[in-house]
């Protein structure tokens, strides 16, 4: 149960950075899961060839995935989203084959074993407790404002001097530096990595899960991301039937619930000092 | 203070606008009229960087701008609206009004990441500073919700203010009073008014409400299929034969 968890919140990273990017910029990436493999391969290389500490290659790795969203997002993020869409598809599936590839280096469709175990339950939760304040406090300051607004309308975010291309850029970077620092806890976990892991499928599930939140919401992202990341292997006991009701259900949302299932809802610490200072004046009632 | 010249846009076949010259002062209200299709968007969208020009220049404070992006030009000092109304409709009235100010603020993404002090005085002062434009339009009541909710005229207010907030030097309006009545009309002008005084900016107005122009303009130029074909006060033009002819039709089949 516990490694079901921790499979879940790695897979979060995934989602968190899919959120960021489609929720802020509207833009959609079926490569994103292929921003983990290369923060697990280079950061498991960096390990294994060099012998360098943790930080290193995990700094390693969150630095390689950002110089690859920076190649692919320069010359795509001028075009349209739909563009944009088709190149991470086929970015994604190149990583693949690359690392099926170039089999003396990454060990090929063997996949890579022996990575240093660096990570345990605890470093997960904490980065991802810290990931997700982060993308919180960037959606509410100025950027996430530009960002929803060059979302909307980009001709009028230009014209108020907003720079569309480099904001967009901005947010495919991000957002691929979270997705790959959980593809190097993903590495340091299992020790293992195989190129299939990452596929073009994994990315169009988190898409999925950012829709079945709700696009607009962090919450919606989170909550959604847990809950359909765990509810396969919950549904073991109905074996065959699993993705039968896997799929039900996001259907049922997607049917009922366009918005996804949180909207524009966010949680906030405020509310939970309302729901708090109420549950304590009713206490003080009673007594 | 801004200088066209020999502004030429072609799309295809159609001249949109044909050899377009004019200027604007400090502290001038220049109005663009014609009838429709004439052009007067078109120029619009040359001098703000929406389209790029076939031939010809543009000048802001003796610079050139005719082949900048978009963005460069506004943060030059040079906001405009839009015809057809484009706010965010993601984002609050207020938010609307607070990203106009986004890319020239002070803090950077490490601040805004982590939430730095500094980063929440500025969004605090940012608050305070949009909630005057929002008065200043007489929308501080709807501070919270989004701007696909508020009347036809709220909404065209909302983007002058959003405009107004990038602190341009020179504002450009796109038929500001166009799908608004009488008394909208009205009020409309006298906010134009006040932002020309209270903010010493020049306004550079595209209209078909005669008596918008009439109440505002300096100076108006005249534009037919693409040409200019008369310039002066709204007194001159009024009694001006190609005006009238393009406005009401030749006096020969008469």
């Amino acid at each position: 149960m516990n490694s079901i968890i921790v499979f879940a919140l790695i897979n979060m990273f995934g989602v968190l950075g899919t959120f960021l990017l489609t929720a802020l910029t509207g833009h959609l990436s079926f490569g994103q899961a292929s921003f983990m493999s290369i923060g697990a391969y280079v950061s498991g290389l960096l390990a294994l060839k060099w012998g360098l500490p943790f930080p290193i290659s995990l700094l390693g790795g969150l630095i390689a995935a950002a110089m690859s969203a920076l190649l692919i997002g320069l010359p795509t993020l001028k075009l349209h989203k739909y563009f944009f869409a088709l190149i991470t598809f086929g970015f994604g599936t190149a990583v693949a084959a690359l690392l099926n590839h170039f089999t003396n280096i990454t060990g090929g469709a063997m996949g890579l074993s022996n990575i240093p175990c660096k990570t345990n339950f605890l470093l997960v939760v904490i980065s991802i407790i810290i990931t997700i304040g982060l993308i919180r406090n960037f959606v509410k300051s100025n950027y996430g404002r530009m960002c929803i607004a060059l979302r909307n309308d980009e001709i009028a975010s230009e014209a108020i001097g907003i720079n569309v291309y480099k904001t967009k850029l901005l947010v495919f970077v991000l957002s691929a530096i979270i997705t790959s620092y959980g593809g190097v806890l993903y590495g340091s976990f299992v020790t293992y990595v195989e190129p299939g892991m990452f596929g073009w499928t994994k990315s169009t599930e988190w898409v999925i899960y950012v829709f079945v939140g709700g696009v607009n919401s962090l919450t919606g992202a989170v909550v959604a991301g847990f809950i359909l990341n765990i509810l396969p292997e919950l549904l073991r006991f109905v074996s065959n039937w699993r993705i039968f009701i896997y799929s039900l259900f996001i259907l049922i949302i997607f049917n009922f619930r366009p918005e996804g299932l949180f909207g524009e809802y966010e949680i906030s610490f405020s509310m939970f000092n309302n729901v708090y200072k109420n549950l304590f004046s009713k206490l003080n009632h009673r007594n | 203070m801004l200088k066209i010249e020999n502004l030429t846009k072609h799309f295809g076949g159609i001249k949109a606008v044909q050899n377009f010259d004019m200027q604007v002062s400090e502290q001038e209200i220049v109005g663009i009229i014609g009838p429709n299709g004439a052009g007067k968007s078109t120029i619009l969208n040359l001098i703000s960087g929406v389209t790029k020009t076939d031939t010809g220049h543009v000048y802001f404070e003796n610079k050139e701008i005719t082949r900048l992006n978009q963005y460069q030009i506004s943060r030059m000092g040079l906001a405009r609206t839009f015809q057809n109304i484009r706010l965010f409709k993601g984002l609050s009235c207020i938010e609307n009004i607070k990203v106009a100010r986004d890319c020239r603020i002070s803090y950077n993404l490490i601040e805004a990441l982590l939430s730095f002090p500094k980063a929440l005085k500025t969004e605090k002062n940012m608050e305070k500073e949009s909630l005057k434009f929002l008065k200043l339009v007489g929308l501080e009541k709807h501070n919270d919700i989004k701007p696909g909710n508020l009347p036809y005229g709220l909404q065209r207010k909302l983007e002058i203010a959003r405009a107004l907030f990038t602190q341009p030097k020179i504002l450009l309006l796109d038929e500001p009073a166009a799908g608004l009545n009488t008394a909208e009309v009205i009020d409309l002008v006298r906010l134009i008014n006040q932002i020309f005084h209270e903010f010493k900016i020049s306004i550079v107005l595209i209209e078909h409400k005669m008596e918008v122009i009439n109440e505002l303009c300096d100076v108006v130029y005249v534009l037919n299929f693409g040409n200019t074909i008369a310039k002066g006060t709204y007194n001159e033009i009024q009694s001006n034969k190609d005006v009238l002819e393009a406005y009401l039709g030749g006096g020969d089949n008469a």
